[in-house]
């Protein structure tokens, strides 16, 4: 869709051409993203977070699909829609640079703290068994399912995979590599993700009803990382006060 | 703890709030000595910015005394009086390595929200919205700052707290802006815009040796500011038929050098592409009046440069071809404040620039929604409100 259709457009009020219907789609999904988004934030609740983020996730998809967005809009928007039509569920691929050289940030990954810290919440690692991660979500009425996987490859200083054990109810696998960027850059992280519940369709909306949206979780997992090695530390709402109370964590 | 909060569009409230804590090991709490209101705040108090929550605290620009340290911060202790620029830098990544504080990456905990509508994050700034970090603003008793090291400066003895306050964004930002002009000898640059960042910038291109300062608005105070503490000439925009031709009449027909938009999203105007932009605004079809900017595109000379420091949101109906066809060069930015603060304190110091005139009042924090009243409506002479908790 070319600058000058749309005003034209948007002046005589004609919007049921074909690029336009699909605008509008998008903005009914930006739409029901963003009031989801702000019903969500009213709330304080862990359905009122979930309520958040799948409207943001909603947002999200609204604007990334936008079919005459920008370069990098697009690229995101049509490895979406890969990821969702390949089957083996669901994966996802976000990439961050990192000031620093590989061997150190495969290091850091490896640490259970790291892992703990850039993924939140959402898995657990107990102390003896620092390879096998406890993937965990939390939908309403204290619903909640949780899924182990392990680190089953990895080559320091390059990347490192983790699957589900054979017998767990959602599959799914990581992958996370380092790759020198160009001149004083640092290093390219590059994580996928892949979750696979039972049920398909369905059953990956329940997953992201319940908070777990890979999209989200990836951006944010990148870049706490980053923040963690470059800063020692993530930068975080965990204790912001507001007439809300105390805490703003996403 | 009290605290000025946003509570629904044109709805501030003093609220009571906990207190901010070290969360972070290189966070200080500072107590907030002083805070002001900047044009930025009214963008979202009208509702034109995104992201805002019932109960934010509001505010980013202040200074105050150091109140609690974390067991990581090197160089600050108990008792210090610091300013704070707005966007919080972390002093450790690319972009800060390069002086381009706002643009840090490692000090926005919301990137989801930003991401997918600029294609990036910026850095975190304090109660600004969420979208922008979501971080608990400075009207308040205490605030928590981050990255404390990189963030709070010292202030010297021998300056008021007026003299530093600014630095922390009006100053900071409209000395960013004359400093986007590579102003030479001769130059004559125009701003639009004679509120705290506008009047910060006509001030700084004087000292930075522009031969002409030509300052835009429409209020008698804010013109008589311009001319009596900028050193600027002014143009009252609803007192002459163009401002363009104006300012053409004004430079021999070459147009000024460098022009400086300090207006932003919510220019006031008249005319039929006001009306556009007014209705498509009301609509929530664009977020932006452009009125300000576009005038400054078509007066701006052949080969000049067009120094952006008012918000914008996603602005369409943009006269890009003015721009490329005229060569002119776009430079644009929330404020990188670390870069330049330190410089301005130097200036306040030695007497050279002195920005406490902006300081046109004075309240408690209870009553700060009175001076949010007198700011937005430009009432009473009000340039900016300062608030003392
Ligand atoms: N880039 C940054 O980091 C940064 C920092 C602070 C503020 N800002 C932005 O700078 C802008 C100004 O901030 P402020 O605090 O000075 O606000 P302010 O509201 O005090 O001043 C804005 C001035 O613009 C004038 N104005 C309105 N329409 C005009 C027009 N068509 N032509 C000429 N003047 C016009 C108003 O009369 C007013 O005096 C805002 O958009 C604010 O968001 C940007
Ligand atoms: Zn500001
Ligand atoms: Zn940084």
């Amino acid at each position: 869709m070319t600058y000058a259709q749309t005003v034209e457009d948007e002046r005589t009020g004609v919007v049921s051409s074909a690029p336009d219907r699909t605008r509008w789609k998008r903005i009914v999904t930006i739409g029901t993203g963003g009031g989801l988004l702000l019903i969500g934030l009213r709330k304080r609740s862990t359905g009122g977070a979930t309520l958040a983020l799948l409207g943001g996730f909603l947002c999200y998809r609204g604007i990334v699909n936008r079919s005459d967005g920008q370069h990098d809009l697009e690229r995101l928007g049509t490895s979406l829609d890969r990821a969702e039509a390949s089957a083996g569920g669901r994966t996802v691929e976000r990439s961050i640079t990192v000031g620093t050289s590989a061997a150190e940030l495969f290091e850091r990954w490896i640490e259970p703290s790291t892992v703990t810290q850039v993924f939140g919440p959402v898995v657990e690692i107990s102390p003896e068994e620092s390879t096998v991660w406890t993937w965990r979500i939390d939908g309403p009425f204290g619903w909640h399912r949780t899924w182990r996987t392990e680190v089953v490859e990895s080559e320091p200083g390059e990347f490192l995979r983790w699957e589900t054990h054979d017998d767990a109810l959602v599959d799914g696998w990581g992958t996370v590599r380092f790759r020198r960027a160009p001149g004083e850059r640092g290093t390219e992280v590059t994580l996928r993700l892949n979750v696979d519940p039972p049920g398909g369709a369905l059953g990956n909306m329940l997953v992201e009803r319940a908070g777990f949206i890979p999209e989200i979780l990836a951006t944010k997992a990148l870049r706490r990382f980053k923040s963690l090695v470059e800063t020692g530390e993530v930068p975080t709402l965990e204790r912001n006060p507001s007439a809300r109370g105390r805490g703003d964590l996403l | 703890m009290k605290a000025l909060c946003w509570h629904d569009v044109n709805d501030l409230r003093v609220k009571d709030v906990p207190e901010p804590q070290i969360t972070n090991p290189r966070d200080v709490v500072l107590r907030v000595t002083k805070t002001t209101a900047c044009g930025s705040d009214l963008h979202f108090i009208d509702g034109y910015l995104p992201t805002m929550r019932e109960g934010d605290i509001i505010g980013h620009e202040f200074m105050g005394e150091v109140a609690r340290v974390g067991r990581k911060v090197t160089s600050l202790e108990r008792g210090n009086r610091v300013v704070v620029p707005s966007f919080i830098g972390c002093g450790s990544c690319g972009f800060c390595g390069d002086d381009l504080w706002s643009l840090c990456d490692n000090t926005n905990p919301n990137p989801e929200l930003q991401e997918p509508v600029l294609g990036d994050v910026t850095a975190g700034i304090y109660g600004y919205t969420h979208a922008f970090g979501g971080y608990a603003g400075s009207h308040a008793e205490f605030v928590r700052v981050p990255h404390a090291d990189e963030n709070c400066f010292p202030v010297p003895d021998e300056l008021v707290d007026e003299q530093a306050l600014f630095a922390s964004d009006a100053w900071a930002t409209g000395y960013m802006g004359a400093d986007f002009c590579d102003i030479e000898d001769g130059d004559t640059v125009a701003i639009w815009g004679c509120g705290g960042v506008g009047l910060m910038a006509q001030q700084s291109a004087r000292l930075m040796g522009a031969e002409r300062v030509i300052g835009i608005d429409r209020f008698p105070e804010r013109l008589r500011l311009s001319r009596s503490e900028a050193g600027a000439e002014t143009i009252d925009y609803t007192a002459v038929d163009s401002v363009v031709e104006e300012l053409e009449a004004r430079t021999g027909g070459r147009g000024p050098d460098a022009c400086i938009d300090a207006v932003g999203m919510e220019a006031h105007g008249t005319g039929i592409v006001h009306a556009y932009d007014r209705a498509k605004q009301r609509l929530k079809l664009h977020t932006d009046r452009g009125k300000a900017l576009r005038q400054a595109i078509v007066a701006c000379r052949k080969g000049g440069t067009l120094s952006i420091l008012g918000v914008y949101g996603l602005m369409d109906a943009f006269p890009m071809g003015i721009i490329m066809n005229k060569g002119l060069t776009v430079k644009t930015a929330q404020q990188h404040g670390q870069r330049y603060v330190p410089k301005l304190l130097e200036h306040a110091a030695e007497g050279q620039m002195d920005p406490s005139y902006l300081a046109t009042h004075e309240f408690s924090l209870e009553d700060a929604p009175r001076g949010y009243e007198l700011f937005k409506h430009k009432e009473d002479g009000c340039v900016r409100p300062v608030f003392a908790p």
